[in-house]
């Protein structure tokens, strides 16, 4: 089956709206409560309150999700600034799972930092990226996405760098530079989609339209490919997320690898044109995420923290849904986008509660650890699609648009790896208890959000797809999804028997031959200071000065203009 | 040879000598000479541009003397300021400087 | 006429007055509130300018240009007006006397309240400034900057420490070196065409007959407004000067003294050289520009004191004004007139946001008791205001939004990509790169933890910030951010009163 017969997304909505400006204001609360209550933070008696309320903020944009009409748009601050909402059914699928992780992480997260002096700060930090993260999944237009994206890339520093030690201030750094370059591609492709459109700050579906016939399709695409892949961390730009996810505190980390990175796929969704093939950029964007997925699982095998095997999951399965959208473009196939957001939207609540996961082994006691990996496992064989699980109907819901060939057998493999890797990240919780036993504010959290990330997928299915949930439940289906997790499973049953000794690589991989670069930039910035110097003793400046004077006089008096 | 061009020559040598003080002259001191010498020379050559306005038929421009005076009068308070800035600085290093030894006598 | 124009000038002189004769303190509020009232009076100038839709003109004692010397307000020059009145009353207000601040511990570090001397030099700055900004003759323009210049030496060096004289008297040499040089080409200029009007003079010039000696003119006073603008590569005055001075001078020294002869380079090259001219010369400043900002970006990363950084950062950012020459000068109808307000727009937000940067750096350094990076682990905790008004005026400098640098920045972008200026797209994205480095670098530091400078073995200090201080350099990089709610078109009061003429202004 490919996508031309997919129907269009339903309206998720179980609520119908009560008033049509109940969904307007809904959506603009959504990311206001938490920018509002992260400045309202300044006064004390809030943030006493704060950690009780986390839980709530993400309240709204629940409801949003669940009730806001689709295509609806709401012009929030008048013409100069064209400040505009929109809900679609990629975005509102993004938008609602991350709502369940934020509610969900934010309790644990308050649990987990219960004796930390830096809990406000955190909290602050924590309210500005969710306000950034529902901003990006709403926003319409492009100098709002903009400003939001750049919002909850630098917000989700201040998760990462929370724990402040030697590492987390290394990887902190990593993560701000390449935001900054990312920052810096994307305003580029930016202003060359908008200034083919009569506005000054276009709606983005209008710019992307004009895209196809742009005089400026191939430079716009380059950046926008690279602005956003930077974010997901394809390979070889994905060497700051094993860093930057594994040294936050647990809850950080469930939101950065869930959520964060989604910024990255709204991007793609957004400033992709759907319905207009283009080929050679599918292929190429399909081709990258693919070696990511596989890259991802090698070097996450050797790693021997939960977190970082859990963080090189995450640059796989973002190879995954590169290659998915990838597929899609290649083919201009309709529903590409939304079954993307879904298998996302998947992936944000399952690696979220393996890293919650993670944190309650940690507070364990090694027996105890055992079952919460118990747990783990299931969750990471959902992942990687094991039939009867939510994951699988993601997994098939993919196959839609990858189609069969190279690409979707291949893609059909990675599950094998994907097992693999859980395998590993499973035997590497249980191994992780150290004494005690999890407060309940862990646990409960963690398995609600297990909980949901195994059901949604099935209630979303047939909204998503178009398709009966009973397709993904015959015979062939099964075994379709069975025979990987088997392949994967029976390697991790090989090597648990008979591992090789592979020395662990070192998180950031790539990174530590790319040293030179820093060697090189210590040069440059030697070699201008030196320069400065010479440039700003007075004989030489002086002669500049008349050196500039004569320059101009050169330049207006041979040139062919007549004075 | 007339008067302008004699003028003008003159002009541009002082205007020469400026520069090449400028340039050349190791301490602050120097440099306001130079810069002195410099704007010498740019108010001769003012002086030597009024005397080609005057082409229309009049006895000479008035207006470049008045800037000229003005530009003097700009360029005192500058050699002023400089020089006072000057005084100041070397008078702060020698107490620093005697402040040192007194260091180390102590 | 409009008696406002004059008024611009007299005003602050008017304020020296009860200084010199009033005590210390009541001298002080009277300076402020002639500085308040330079406020009212830009912004009626502005509000005038908007109003009429035309120039606001004033001729002295009645002589009508080119024997007279008139005054004249246009869009781009209120707008200037209105932005350096405002930056010098913040200013003033950070540095007045405040509750306190005799008792203060701070007061020993001698950073509190500065003495009368200093709103000597502001207000003089404020005429020197309006008189910059509105005059029409290029010798009047010439004494302007002389005034200007003579009151922002002192500036430098008001605490009288050794490294703050010397940075002083190289600047005032360098200043001197490049006002001869204007000046000399205002004697070119002279000899050729026998007025220094602008007005006259441009259509003087647009005649063509200058030949070579105009060229030569053009390019002398060109260079001597580098040079007072510390364009790379004359920059060599503006790291020490603007670093060593105390935090309310650096203040204004960064933020509008440089800006004048900015202003007056793109005077000259907008309304005096003809078009053709501009667009030839156009390059070389851009290339000026592009060096600035890449160059200076490098070494202000490189910096290991915050001042320096900030100050290299100034150094940089001038340049970013530099690249709107050949955009604006195209005659490519939209996208030139979205650079020209691009390039101002940029003008105005980093006037904003570098007075921010200034004195929140002022307010670390004193809180901490110096401004060494590797030893500001944690400033956060004990100034964050401070640190808040550094972080969202260094936003402005990044060019992200919401902020008037990240507007100006898309208007410069728009208009270098949309006239295939590839080169000037590129500086303007490295440049953002560059500043995301340095400012980022700060906040970065500022965020970690203290206790884990232990090498050092020195904790955080037991001093707070001084929090109404800090909130005037927070409002200062609100301003830069309000900037940022312009729409992303052309601002028709810039172009106000442009091309120059006296038409309608005269008696």
């Amino acid at each position: 089956m490919t996508g031309d017969t997919l129907s269009p997304p339903l309206d998720l909505s179980a609520l119908e709206p009560a008033l049509p400006v109940l969904s307007e204001a809904l959506m603009v609360v959504a990311i206001a409560l938490p920018l509002v209550l992260a400045f309202a933070a300044l006064v004390p008696a809030v943030r006493r309150a704060l950690p009780h309320l986390l839980v709530f903020v993400p309240l709204p944009a629940l409801i949003a999700a669940l009730a806001v009409p689709r295509g609806l748009s709401v012009l929030v601050a008048p013409d100069p600034f064209r400040f505009t909402l929109a809900l679609d059914a990629p975005g509102a699928l993004l938008l609602g799972g991350s709502s369940l992780l934020w509610m969900t992480a934010g309790a644990y997260a308050m649990a987990y930092l219960r004796k930390d002096p830096a809990r406000p700060a955190f909290m602050v930090w924590w309210l500005l990226t969710m306000a950034g993260s529902f901003a990006v999944f709403l926003v319409a237009d492009v100098a709002s996405f903009y400003l939001a994206y750049a919002l909850v890339s630098f917000s989700a520093y201040g998760l990462a760098a929370h724990d402040d030690t030697l590492e987390a201030r290394r990887a902190g750094s990593l993560y701000l530079a390449l935001t900054v370059l990312g920052e810096a591609l994307l305003i580029a492709a930016f202003v060359m989609l908008a200034s083919g459109t009569a506005d000054a700050n276009p709606q983005i579906r209008d710019a992307v339209a004009l895209l196809p016939t742009s005089p400026w399709k191939t430079p716009v695409l380059v950046l926008v490919l690279l602005g956003f892949t930077l974010k997901m961390g394809l390979f070889p730009l994905h060497v700051w997320m094993p860093l930057a996810h594994s040294v936050a505190p647990v809850p950080g980390s469930a939101v950065l690898s869930g959520v964060v990175v989604k910024a990255g796929v709204i991007g793609l969704l957004r400033f992709l044109p759907e319905s207009v093939p283009l080929p050679g950029w599918g292929a190429v964007l399909c081709g990258a995420g693919l070696f990511t997925a596989y890259y991802g699982v090698a070097v996450g095998l050797t790693q021997r923290h939960p977190k970082r095997a859990l963080a090189y999951s995450t640059v796989s399965q973002m190879g995954v849904v590169a290659a998915v959208i990838g597929a899609g473009i290649l083919n201009g196939t309709a529903g590409t986008f939304t079954i993307a957001a879904y298998y996302a939207a998947n992936h944000m609540l399952l690696k979220g509660a393996m890293f919650l996961a993670v944190g309650v082994a940690m507070a364990s006691a090694p027996r105890r650890a055992w079952a919460v990996a118990g747990v783990a496992g299931l969750l990471g064989l959902s992942l990687a699609g094991l039939p009867l699980t939510g994951g699988a109907m993601a997994k098939y819901a993919i196959k839609l648009i990858v189609p069969e060939g190279v690409a979707g057998t291949l893609l059909t493999l990675s599950a094998a790896g994907s097992t693999l890797l859980m395998a590993r990240y499973a035997l590497l919780v249980a191994r992780s208890g150290t004494e005690g036993a999890p407060p309940r504010g862990l646990i409960l959290p963690a398995l609600a959000l297990a909980g949901l990330a195994l059901v949604l997928p099935f209630l979303l299915f047939e909204a998503v797809t178009g398709l009966p949930a009973g397709v993904a439940f015959t015979p062939a289906a099964l075994m379709k999804g069975l025979w990987p997790v088997a392949v994967g499973l029976a390697v991790a049953a090989l090597l648990a028997w008979k591992a090789p000794r592979v020395p662990e690589v070192p998180a950031g991989d790539i990174l530590h031959t790319l040293g030179f670069l820093g060697a090189t930039g210590r040069t440059i910035m030697g070699g201008a200071v030196a320069a400065d110097a010479v440039l700003r003793r007075w004989p030489v400046a002086a002669l500049a000065l008349l050196g500039v004077a004569a320059l101009v006089a050169a330049t207006l008096t041979f040139a062919v203009v007549p004075l | 040879m007339t008067g302008a061009l004699l003028f003008g020559l003159a002009g541009a040598a002082l205007v020469g000598c400026g520069v090449y003080g400028l340039l050349t002259a190791p301490g602050a001191l120097g440099r306001v000479l130079g810069f002195n010498i410099l704007g010498g020379g740019v108010f001769l050559m003012f002086g030597v541009v009024a005397r080609r306005g005057a082409g229309a038929g009049f006895g000479a421009d008035p207006v470049p003397q008045a800037l000229v005076i003005t530009g003097i009068v700009v360029a005192f308070c500058a050699t002023a300021l400089a020089v006072a800035l000057l005084v100041r600085l070397c008078a702060v290093q020698a107490e620093a400087a005697r402040g040192g030894d007194g260091d180390k006598e102590t | 006429m409009s008696a406002l124009l004059v008024l611009a000038i007299t005003a602050p002189l008017l304020g020296l007055v009860p200084l010199l004769l009033l005590g210390p303190r009541t001298g002080e509020r009277a300076a402020l509130g002639m500085l308040a009232v330079n406020v009212a009076i830009t912004a009626g100038i502005a509000e005038r300018v908007a109003q009429g839709g035309r120039a606001l003109g004033y001729v002295v004692g009645g002589f009508a240009p080119p024997l007279g010397v008139g005054l004249r307000a246009d869009g781009f020059s209120a707008a200037m007006m209105l932005m350096a009145a405002l930056v010098l009353l913040f200013t003033g207000l950070f540095a007045m006397t405040g509750p306190g601040d005799m008792t203060r511990k701070v007061k020993a570090r001698g950073s509190a309240g500065m003495p009368a001397t200093f709103f000597i030099l502001l207000l003089s700055l404020a005429c020197a400034l309006n008189l910059a900004f509105l005059a029409q003759d290029l010798f009047t323009l010439y004494v302007a900057l002389e005034l200007l210049t003579f009151a922002a030496v002192p500036l430098v060096c008001l605490e009288g420490k050794a490294g703050q004289l010397s940075a002083a008297l190289t600047y005032l040499l360098f200043a001197l070196f490049g006002s001869v040089l204007y000046l000399l080409g205002v004697v070119l200029i002279y000899g050729l065409y026998g007025t220094l009007d602008i007005a006259h003079l441009a259509g003087l010039m647009a005649q063509g007959t200058g030949g070579a000696t105009a060229g030569a003119a053009l390019a002398l006073m060109s260079a001597g407004l580098m040079a007072k603008a510390a364009l790379f590569p004359l920059h060599l005055w503006l790291p020490p000067a603007h670093s060593g001075a105390p935090p309310a001078a650096s203040a204004v020294l960064s933020a509008v003294v440089i800006k004048a002869p900015l202003f007056l380079l793109v005077r000259l090259w907008s309304d005096l050289a003809p078009l053709p001219l501009t667009q030839v010369a156009g390059p070389v400043f851009a290339l000026c520009g592009a060096a600035a900002i890449v160059f200076c970006g490098v070494v202000a990363l490189a910096q290991e004191r915050l001042k320096l950084l900030i100050a290299y950062s100034t150094a940089a950012q001038i340049g970013y004004l530099c690249l709107m020459f050949p955009l604006a000068a195209s005659d490519d109808g939209p996208w030139s007139a979205l650079a020209w307000t691009g390039g101002t727009l940029h003008l105005v937000s980093h006037a904003l946001s570098k007075a921010a940067m200034f004195l929140a750096a002022g307010l670390i350094a004193e809180t901490m008791g110096h401004d060494r990076l590797s030893g500001l682990g944690g400033v956060g905790r004990v100034a964050p205001v401070s640190v808040a008004a550094f972080g969202l005026g260094g936003l402005s400098l990044m060019g992200l939004p919401p902020s008037g640098g990240f507007v100006a920045k898309v208007m410069l972008l728009t208009s270098a990509l949309q006239q295939g200026a590839w080169w000037i797209a590129t500086v303007v994205l490295v440049g953002g790169l560059l500043a995301g480095g340095y400012v980022l670098r700060v906040v970065v530091i500022a965020l970690q933890h203290p206790d884990s400078d232990a090498a050092s073995g020195r904790g955080l200090p037991d001093a707070r910030e001084c929090r109404w201080r800090a909130l005037i350099a927070l409002a200062l990089a609100f301003g830069a951010m309000l900037v940022g709610f312009m729409p992303l078109a052309p601002l028709p009061f810039l172009d106000i009163g442009r091309p120059v003429t006296w038409e309608g202004l005269l008696p």
